[in-house]
């Protein structure tokens, strides 16, 4: 480590007491610093507004915004990838994600029910990071405010038809590189089971 | 009854009492939910009686409840103006527990988005100080470069304001060269912006007749307070965490403290002010240095989450990917631990007792905003009703932190 760059030395950074002279009274007088300020107010009044008229005037959440909820589907069977292992639901930190499952004639898990209240969910994505298949992600959607609690309780088949409304190819690479395999960069997916979408 | 008939007022009889006037909590300089409880004789402050908790939510008991992932989100929800730092002081707090080595390439991440929600944080400052003394262009200036840092924020790992992207062990994903040129090209005009709003306010007569001379508290006064961060450094101590007790990528940037002479509401002011323009400093040195690497340690497998590949492919990693997830880090230490670290508010330090679980047995937040909150009273008291919305702003306080 670099320790010669340390310097203790501080700055000091306060002005220096006024003294009362001619000059500040007359400072005092015509406020000319206000008026340099207000120049400056004025110079700005010819440039481009940088606000944005909300309603009417949309800005596009950056790719990999952790919006609304969905639920992958299986490129082969159209099916939830979700293979209810509990992780997301045993890291969420609001534990808003609730799953059921059962075990069908053939002894396999199905998923049953897959709730999540967006209304408790504090957007962390840790859900999205735990799932070992990339069979929840997050989409770039977030306006869905509503009047009603119903609306924002995510049963399976909204989080699924989620996918299908919000999620793109493109945004679906993006989501897996950023945070389902966050530190595999080559990680193309695997079989079946990590590709989030058809990526060519 | 005829007034001439009426007795004559006995000047000793009378008395005067002292107005009690209750500040907030929903007051806008209030900078959220705190309550004043104001003693007036006129205009003039006698007592001044904080009180906080309206904002409690109860994050340090929700936390042992919480393996050390799983309650990194709850830090975000302190100081939600710069989410960055809270998030990298948990995770170092953790990391000094656990033993766990960062990369350098993290370490420089860390220190580069850290100086950035400095930034933002400072410039919500600036903003609402100034709106709240009454000179509102500043606001509007300020905000506009807070959104530019909030859209980085936002590309890089998809929050605005609850980022969790700092991580036990490094960081969440890597940086974009987009990012590092947009933060790059940002570093090269902020120096202006931050003249451009010293130029509304810096010299500005009616400014200095708020903040020049009030709220006055001594070096001695500051440190017995327990102040820390620019409310100690206006008063002249040259105490900064960055420079004495380096985390992270700290010890190889080169930066100055500002410090200040006058303990006043304008030399707070003109740290802030100067922490801008180094912090500034920091990020291109962060970005001219950032060396190549990993962004997430290798060496710790039982703390951090695999990735995906080894998850998918090796049945050790599908182990502790679960394990983690459920159990939190496997074969903690036991022991003790507070860690400090420089927040744009002051020192925010995490304290940790961990009796070897994979959740912390307690966890304590050394919360700058509620140790400044109760240096108020020596800050107003014997100053103008007026005078109070200068000092609530100068200590910089955000409730959400305070109350937990
Ligand atoms: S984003 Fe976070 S809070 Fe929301 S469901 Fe996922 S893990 Fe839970
Ligand atoms: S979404 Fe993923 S982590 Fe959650 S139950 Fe389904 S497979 Fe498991």
């Amino acid at each position: 480590m670099k320790k010669h760059l340390i310097s203790h030395e501080p700055k000091v950074v306060s002005l220096p007491d006024e003294k009362f002279s001619f000059k500040n009274l007359l400072k005092d007088i015509f406020l000319t610093e206000i008026i340099s300020g207000l120049g400056l107010t004025l110079s700005s009044l010819f440039k481009k507004p940088v606000t944005k008229q909300y309603p009417h005037e949309k800005k596009e959440a950056k790719q990999g915004f952790r919006g609304l909820h969905a639920l992958a589907r299986r490129p082969d069977t159209g099916l939830a990838k979700c293979v209810g292992c509990g992780l997301c639901a045993a890291i969420c930190p609001s534990k808003c994600i609730t799953i059921y499952t059962y075990e069908d004639v053939n002894h396999d898990k199905i998923v049953d029910r897959y709730e999540l209240d967006i209304l408790r969910c504090v957007f962390c994505s840790f859900c999205v990071e735990a799932c070992p298949y990339g069979a929840i992600v997050m989409t770039r959607h977030y306006e869905y405010a509503s009047y009603s609690k119903e609306a924002l309780f995510m049963t399976k088949e909204k989080l699924l038809k989620n996918w299908d409304d919000y999620m793109s190819d493109e945004d679906a690479l993006v989501y897996f590189k950023k945070y389902w395999g966050p530190r595999e960069e080559d990680f193309v997916g695997h079989e079946g089971q990590a590709v989030f979408r058809n990526n060519k | 009854m005829d007034i001439k008939q009426m007795p004559a007022i006995d000047k000793d009889t009378l008395k005067s009492e002292n107005l009690v006037l209750n500040m907030g909590p929903h007051h806008p300089a209030t900078h959220g939910v705190m309550r004043l409880l104001l003693e007036l004789d006129g205009e003039t402050v006698v007592k001044c009686t904080p009180y906080v908790g309206y904002l409690h939510r109860g994050v340090e008991k929700l936390a042992e409840d919480m393996t050390y992932l799983r309650a990194l989100p709850l830090t975000d929800r302190l100081d939600y103006i710069s989410s960055m730092t809270h998030n990298q002081g948990y995770c170092y707090a953790v990391e000094t527990l656990l033993g766990v080595e960062v990369p350098v390439r993290a370490k420089f991440i860390r220190t580069m988005v850290c100086e950035m929600s400095r930034i933002a944080s400072h410039l919500l400052w600036i903003a609402t100080h100034a709106l709240d003394i009454g000179a509102m262009t500043v606001f509007l200036y300020a905000f506009k470069e807070r959104e530019f840092i909030l859209e980085q924020f936002e590309a890089l790992c998809g929050a605005r304001l609850t980022v969790t992207y700092p991580r036990i062990g490094g960081v969440r994903n890597d940086v974009s060269q987009e990012f590092i040129d947009s933060v790059y090209d940002f570093t090269n005009y902020f120096p202006s912006k931050v003249d451009e709003y010293e130029r509304l306010i810096d010299r500005n007569r009616i400014w200095f007749k708020r903040t020049r001379g009030i709220g006055v508290i001594t070096a001695e006064e500051a440190v017995n307070y327990g102040l820390t961060g620019a409310a100690l450094r206006g008063s002249g101590v040259n105490y900064d965490i960055r420079k004495l007790f380096p985390y992270d990528a700290y010890d190889s940037v080169d930066f100055d403290v500002p410090i200040g002479t006058h303990g006043d509401v304008y030399d707070r002011y003109r740290c802030r002010m100067e922490e801008l323009r180094q912090s500034n400093r920091i990020i291109r040195q962060c970005i001219e240095r950032l060396p190549k690497g990993a962004i997430m340690t290798k060496d710790a497998p039982k703390v951090t989450l695999p990735s995906k590949k080894k998850v998918l492919t090796s049945m050790e990693s599908m182990i502790h990917h679960f394990m983690v997830i459920t159990k939190g880090p496997i074969n903690c230490p036991k022991g003790e631990v507070y860690v400090a670290t420089e927040a744009p508010k002051g020192e925010l330090g995490f304290y940790f007792i961990s009796d070897g679980e994979g959740k912390p047995y307690r966890m304590r937040v050394r919360a700058p905003s509620f140790v400044h909150i109760a240096a108020l009273p020596k800050l107003c008291e014997g100053g103008l009703v007026a005078d109070v919305i200068s000092n609530i702003g100068s200590i910089d306080i955000v409730l959400g932190e305070c109350d937990r």
